[in-house]
């Protein structure tokens, strides 16, 4: 069985229409003002090969922003699990998508497991998609190690000019290549263009921060009473765009809703933000996070801290959407060398 | 079980959001199956001075209405705040940016003592609102998640959260990427991001979020070159009458 093989860039459309002949895919398209988003396409040709990280990450798939749980019945007192999944491929996910979705897997397959995600997350097949070169000055994927692939899809694409050449990781992978009977084995000098291709790359990429990967966690488990917090107060509006667009944010809220009979409802859950107002409210008022100083803390340290005590992984993927749709412009890369300089 | 009297009422408002009643189309049907609509000055000719649940729409302008919505609390067991006017003071508030006088002057001329008027008041600074229903006009699927509430006895809580929020589950491209200003930031959430959804900016006709960063969103829109009078005008069209609120709380303490 290969490892590799070729598709050329004249199959690529005829490659993408059998693909969704046969069930929904979904890829980046163009929205304007060079913005992106994964959407459903029918034909390559819809195809945004080279995009800046979308508006939302492909999380959305994985985790809708909203998802109904269960429906009741008051009269006969019954609670009924909803699944909501759809059999799907994504096409186009960089290497720092592919890490969201890694981080997510750990958090939702660790106890207690999430089934809805579980079984949502088995319907979805996912090709990667190489970055060449850096999408903007917002990515720091190379100082989370994630501008190379390494692993997190069933098939991955690295554009080589005329062609593509494909990594299969997978038996779906697989299974959707030999399906789609327009790809033909690599030869060696194609493996050789991936491999330069490769090098150049190591040469393009660079630590993003004055900080290196081992130090990043030393430098957040001391940065709990830094004063670069008290900055992003003030400019911080807390719209929560940061962690809405972030790959590896999770949080949602729980909510029971019911229907005009007043009878039969049910329950959903929706995204919620650490940056939201409520979202640390409790009882009588008290709100343990009042402030947007430590909001955003909190979540610098859910991507550089708390997970990597927990998972020994950084949740930051390096995509550089919180920095991108920050009204603010408040910069992750900004804030990590204002921590770093405090420290010296 | 009898279907609860629903009463629709107006104080200064352009009924407007009870047109988006009227316009429900089949959904009304439904929502017809669950209450008895007693009285609905845009829709029927009946009148009842009997009612459970008063929607009202339309700000407290004059002392007359000030008499009017205490009979109304006073009549129904619950009492919805409907529309923008009714739950922020709205459009209306802008009055309180002058003098009642001038402004009695430049809307009345010379039979302008005939007309008393007072500081455009939201609803809930006269009687207590049970249901709070913003936007201008109102959204349809807030109205009925509402309505639903107020019948089932269970409260209503409206994001407090940024338009940002829900924009960002539409996957809207952003208006200040497009160079366009938006009041999405600082005015809380619930409509959905209706007007984004469909090209036009939002302009803050939720009110704000309680705690809104007013410094941060001078700072961004001050950053696309839009003049401080022009910025604190945008944050009062909808929200002037905030201000008898912050009174109230630093009053209190």
């Amino acid at each position: 069985m290969q490892q590799f093989v070729v598709l050329k860039k004249e199959n690529f459309d005829a490659f993408i229409s059998s693909l969704a002949q046969t069930q929904k895919v979904v890829a980046p398209v163009s929205r304007g003002y060079n913005n992106f988003s994964f959407q459903e396409v029918i034909s390559g040709k819809e195809i945004s090969l080279k995009y800046i990280p979308t508006i939302l990450p492909p999380k959305k798939y994985f985790l809708p922003p909203r998802e109904t749980l269960t429906a009741y019945n008051k009269r006969e007192n019954a609670l009924n699990a909803i699944l909501e999944y759809e059999k799907m491929v994504i096409f186009g996910v960089h290497t720092c998508d592919l890490a969201g979705i890694q981080c997510l897997n750990m958090v939702f397959v660790d106890k207690p497991k999430d089934i809805n995600y579980i079984i949502r997350k088995n319907k979805i097949a996912i090709i990667g998609l190489e970055c060449n070169d850096y999408c903007d000055e917002y990515a720091s994927c190379c100082v989370v190690e994630n501008h190379l692939p390494n692993g997190g899809y069933d098939l991955f694409f690295t554009d080589l000019g005329d062609a593509f050449i494909v990594h299969i990781n997978t038996m779906l992978g697989e299974e959707l290549v030999s399906k789609a009977a327009v790809f033909k084995p690599a030869d060696a000098k194609t493996l050789k263009s991936l491999e330069s291709l490769r090098q150049m790359k190591r040469s393009i990429f660079k630590d993003e921060v004055n900080v290196k990967h081992e130090n990043l966690k030393i430098l957040f488990d001391s940065a709990f009473e830094s004063k670069v917090w008290e900055d992003l107060n003030k400019r911080c509006v807390a719209c929560g765009n940061c962690t809405n667009v972030c790959p590896t944010c999770y949080c949602f809220d729980i909510i029971d809703e019911p229907n005009l009979d007043l009878n039969t409802g049910v329950r959903y859950r929706n995204w919620d933000s650490c940056q939201n107002e409520p979202f640390a409210k409790v009882a009588g008022n008290e709100n343990f996070r009042k402030e947007r100083s430590q909001r955003q803390r909190h979540r610098y340290m859910r991507k550089f801290k708390y997970p990597v005590d927990k998972y020994s992984r950084y949740f930051c993927t390096g995509c550089g959407r919180c920095s991108r749709t920050c009204m603010a412009k408040i910069k992750l890369k900004e804030t990590i060398n204002d921590l770093a300089k405090e420290t010296k | 079980m009898s279907k609860p009297k629903v009463a629709f009422f107006d104080f200064s408002c352009c009924e407007g959001c009870q047109l988006q009643v009227a316009n429900f189309g089949e959904a009304l049907l439904d929502i017809l199956g669950l209450i008895d609509v007693v009285m609905f000055r845009e829709v029927m000719s009946e009148k009842s001075e009997v009612y459970d649940v008063a929607i009202v729409e339309g700000s407290i302008t004059t002392t007359h209405d000030v008499e009017r919505i205490k009979k109304i609390r006073a009549t129904a067991k619950v009492l919805i705040a409907y529309g923008s006017c009714a739950t922020i003071g709205g459009i209306n508030g802008m009055k309180n940016n002058f003098d009642l006088e001038d402004i009695k002057q430049y809307v009345y001329k010379q039979d302008a003592k005939y007309f008393e008027t007072i500081p455009t008041h939201p609803l809930h600074k006269i009687v207590k609102v049970d249901y709070f229903v913003h936007g201008c006009p109102v959204y349809q699927p807030e109205f009925v998640k509402v309505l639903k509430c107020a019948l089932a006895g269970l409260s209503y809580v409206v994001p407090d959260y940024a338009v940002c929020v829900e924009c960002r589950f539409n996957e809207n491209v952003c208006m200040f990427d497009k160079g366009i200003s938006c009041m999405g930031p600082v005015t809380r959430a619930g409509c959905n991001s209706w007007c984004i959804n469909n090209g036009n900016i939002c302009y803050g006709c939720r009110g704000m979020v309680s705690n809104p960063a007013k410094n941060g969103q001078m700072d961004i829109l001050k950053k696309h070159n839009i003049s401080l009078d022009w910025v604190e005008n945008k944050m009062n069209m909808y929200n002037k009458p905030r201000e008898l609120d912050i009174d109230e709380q630093k009053h209190k303490g």
